[in-house]
């Protein structure tokens, strides 16, 4: 038996030094030191490339590496790798696991790198607050930022009457639902022809719905229905910035709101919960929704739908004005990396303007940096996809940031059955009091 | 007082040893065998370092972080038997758990159901091969791929499913994201990938009855029917027993199927959140190690005691043919 287990062991022991000399997270090749970066976006890893040239130029002795894995395994992948030792040297990010990951000390600290290299964190626009963890400390360097937009039809507004202007400026609130409900009472059209506003609509039989779903189940429904619960003044994390020890669900605004957006779907003028399973540009290309409030970073891609011609407006505007959350994705420095300094060169140039205009311009992402950001609207703008109001959005203030929380994955599993209980007509909305409780127990674990 | 009392305690000790020795079949200790010890030890090491690799080394390693507060990217905290308080206050544990069962009852009655029947069509109509290889083909398609050509087939906007409930005038079903629907059409999912299998268990079964029973059967008269009731399922219990804990323990595994078809996995609101899934989440999606394995400690405790149970109750070792 005895022998045995040294068999075992030795086998063991052999295995794991074979998995650790086959996936070894950096190298030096050839005298250069590699960087290795990761990203969950395939898009934004082809756009971060275009940054390499300049970076490897100015840096002749250190080469970047970046891939790219399915957002499905991502944080799996990442987390397997912190485990064994393996993991890239630099990330990006989402602000939801900053507390696991800082926490359990597998992210450095970058505020000595910061202060060595008199790195500006001045230049960002937006998302750096959302990196510093309890210590005070930053542990991120923003790359992007990402709040909704409403996309609509031009034609079929133009067919409803409207102009572009109407869009644009649509007002909100929760007890008339403001020209939001006209607008979107008129643009629903039936199996008949009857239009949403008109005596004779069939709820049940629609053929275009005015708005697509804004029920969605995440638990800052960041493209759904937090745009419109901010412009009453609600925050995600209540009265706090960062690291809340409740999220406010049992506000009397918040419940106002998401009765009313239940409303829309049980008035037949909005997709129900569930009822379509494509995205919103599909729902947009097949003439079943005439407008769609979705993430800024599908603007590249909805506006390119063959046969529509695609607007963007901003999100409504509330009795205290527009607001919605922002969310930033950002880098962070695994700590078992064996090249600080040349991490730190890396990360640091992308955080810079002149990699954040060059990967900018494909706008696969909005830079947090203001000046980047222009760039980014300019360039599609040759392009024909009018992005100015994200500027605008930026430049008004508009966005609060997503609060980053500890244990946020917990969160997620817990409240969003909940939400999905709710809309889908399971619970009413008594629910949410008791939602704001549980959100008390799960912040204050440690 | 020592002495007297040690010694014969350890007669019956070495009594049992020889005894046990003396079963030994005879001709192991043969001239020709003898030797074979050691070439035995080098076929079956592969297979027994894998086993306490991969199979007892994980189960104990389990137990131990079920005592311990473990959140993987640090070392794991002894915290006795905290993780059972919670686990036995924990709400979605035993929601999950409802759904499981819930769950199970009806995949293993349906893929019983089906599977006997088909076993018995095809050993009473036809011996072809190629039909046996047909039936068994799903049983080969991994669960992930199933899964994905289902839930598109299944979809409640697109799949073809609703395509044709839709010409026939019906109204669409929300297969995979309404409550009452999902779990029995991940159910479904899971007896058609899995009925082949049975069957053909079933079928192997049902050729080790011998002939003249039937026969003796058909001379006093007896329908099909009546002689399925009353000669083939009782001649059959052996296997049935081992088909049905198999399915049993299958069935409470599950977990590809619903990762892959239900948007949120596990979804919606939960309703298909089996207790796989809520352990996959809290280890591997909240790196609740520590809770999570206290979790499926508590299934395979439950796993055991069902199957114990299920011997029992079918009598399994023994069939009505003695």
């Amino acid at each position: 038996m005895r022998k045995l287990r040294i068999i075992a062991g030795l086998v063991v022991a052999g295995l794991a030094a074979a998995g650790l000399a086959a996936c070894s997270a950096s190298g030096d090749a050839g005298g250069k030191v590699t960087v290795n970066w990761w990203t969950w976006d395939d898009r934004q890893a082809a756009a971060y490339k275009l940054c390499i040239p300049g970076f490897e130029k100015q840096n002749p002795d250190i080469t970047v590496k970046i891939s790219q894995y399915n957002v499905d395994d991502y944080f799996t992948k990442l987390t397997a790798g912190f485990v064994a030792g393996t993991a890239p040297d630099a990330f990006q990010n989402s602000v939801p696991l900053l507390g696991a990951y800082a926490g359990q000390k597998q992210i450095m600290p970058l505020d000595d790198l910061i202060k060595k290299t008199h790195y500006d964190l001045g230049q960002f626009s937006v998302g750096v607050d959302s990196w510093k963890y309890l210590d005070g400390k930053q542990y991120g360097i923003p790359l992007d930022w990402a709040g909704a937009a409403i996309y609509f039809n031009e034609d079929m507004i133009t067919a409803a009457g409207y102009t572009d202007d109407d869009i644009q400026n649509m007002t909100w609130n929760p007890d008339d639902g403001g020209t939001f409900d006209k607008i979107v009472a008129h643009l629903t059209i039936d199996k008949n022809g009857v239009r949403g506003d008109e005596p004779g609509f069939d709820k049940n039989n629609v053929k275009t719905y005015g708005i697509g779903t804004l029920a969605a189940a995440d638990f800052n429904g960041q493209t759904s229905w937090n745009p419109f619960v901010s412009t009453l003044g609600w925050r995600l994390g209540g009265d706090k910035k960062a690291w809340p020890t409740e999220l406010p669900y049992g506000d009397p605004r918040l419940i106002k709101t998401l009765d009313y957006i239940k409303g829309l779907g049980d008035r037949g003028l909005m997709p129900k919960y569930g009822q379509f399973t494509v995205s919103a540009a599909e729902q947009m290309g097949a003439g079943s929704v005439a407008m769609a409030q979705d993430g800024t970073w599908t603007a590249t891609s909805i506006t390119k739908v063959p046969g529509i011609k695609v607007g963007i407006a901003r999100t409504v505007k509330g009795p205290e004005g527009r607001s919605m959350i922002s969310n930033s994705n950002a880098n962070n420095i695994f700590v078992g990396t064996k090249h600080v300094d040349e991490t730190w060169k890396w990360v640091s140039y992308m955080g810079s303007l002149a990699c954040q205009t060059t990967a900018g311009k494909t706008a696969t992402f909005l830079p947090s940096i203001a000046q980047a950001l222009q760039s980014t609207v300019d360039a599609q703008k040759a392009e024909g996809i009018d992005l100015s109001t994200f500027v605008q959005a930026l430049n008004d203030k508009e966005l609060y940031p997503a609060p980053p929380t500890v244990n946020g994955q917990e969160l997620t599993d817990t409240i969003q059955p909940e939400f999905e209980a709710f809309f889908n007509g399971e619970k009413d909305d008594s629910i949410f009091p008791q939602m704001q409780k549980q959100t008390q127990q799960i912040l204050a674990k440690k | 007082m020592t002495l007297p009392n040690a010694a014969p305690a350890a007669l019956p000790a070495a009594t049992a040893a020889r005894s046990r020795r003396g079963r030994r079949p005879v001709n192991a200790a043969a001239p020709s065998h003898r030797g074979d010890a050691r070439l035995a030890w080098v076929l079956i090491t592969p297979s027994v370092i894998g086993f306490l690799v991969f199979a007892v080394y994980p189960t104990l390693r389990g137990i131990y972080f079920s005592f311990t507060d473990y959140h993987l990217l640090s070392a794991p905290t002894w915290i006795g038997f905290d993780n059972f308080v919670e686990l036995i206050h924990d709400g979605t544990f035993w929601a999950s758990l409802a759904v499981t069962v819930y769950f199970v009852v009806i995949a293993v009655a349906l893929t019983l159901v089906i599977a006997i029947v088909t076993a018995a069509v095809l050993h009473r109509v036809t011996r072809s091969t190629v039909v046996r290889g047909l039936i068994i083909l799903p049983f080969l398609i991994s669960g992930v791929v199933a899964a994905t050509v289902w839930s598109w087939m299944l979809d409640a906007q697109l799949g073809i499913v609703n395509s044709v409930i839709h010409a026939f005038g019906g109204q669409g079903i929300q297969f995979l994201t309404a409550r009452q629907w999902a779990i029995p059409s991940i159910a479904l999912i899971h007896v058609w990938k899995n009925m082949g299998y049975t069957s053909i268990i079933l079928f192997a079964g049902l050729q080790t009855i011998p002939p003249s029973i039937y026969e003796a059967g058909r001379i006093d008269g007896a329908s099909e029917t009546s002689m399925f009731f009353r000669l083939t399922l009782p001649l059959l219990r052996p296997i049935l027993a081992l088909v049905v804990v198999l399915n049993v323990i299958g069935a409470f595994q599950v977990f590809d199927i619903v990762s892959v078809a239900t948007r949120p996995p596990g979804g919606p609101a939960n309703a298909t959140n089996v207790l796989q899934m809520y352990i996959y989440k809290k280890g591997f999606g909240q790196f609740d190690f520590g809770y999570a394995s206290t979790m499926s400690l508590a299934l395979f405790a439950m796993l055991i005691i069902i199957t114990f149970v299920q011997m029992r109750l079918l009598r399994a070792s023994e069939s009505d043919n003695a």
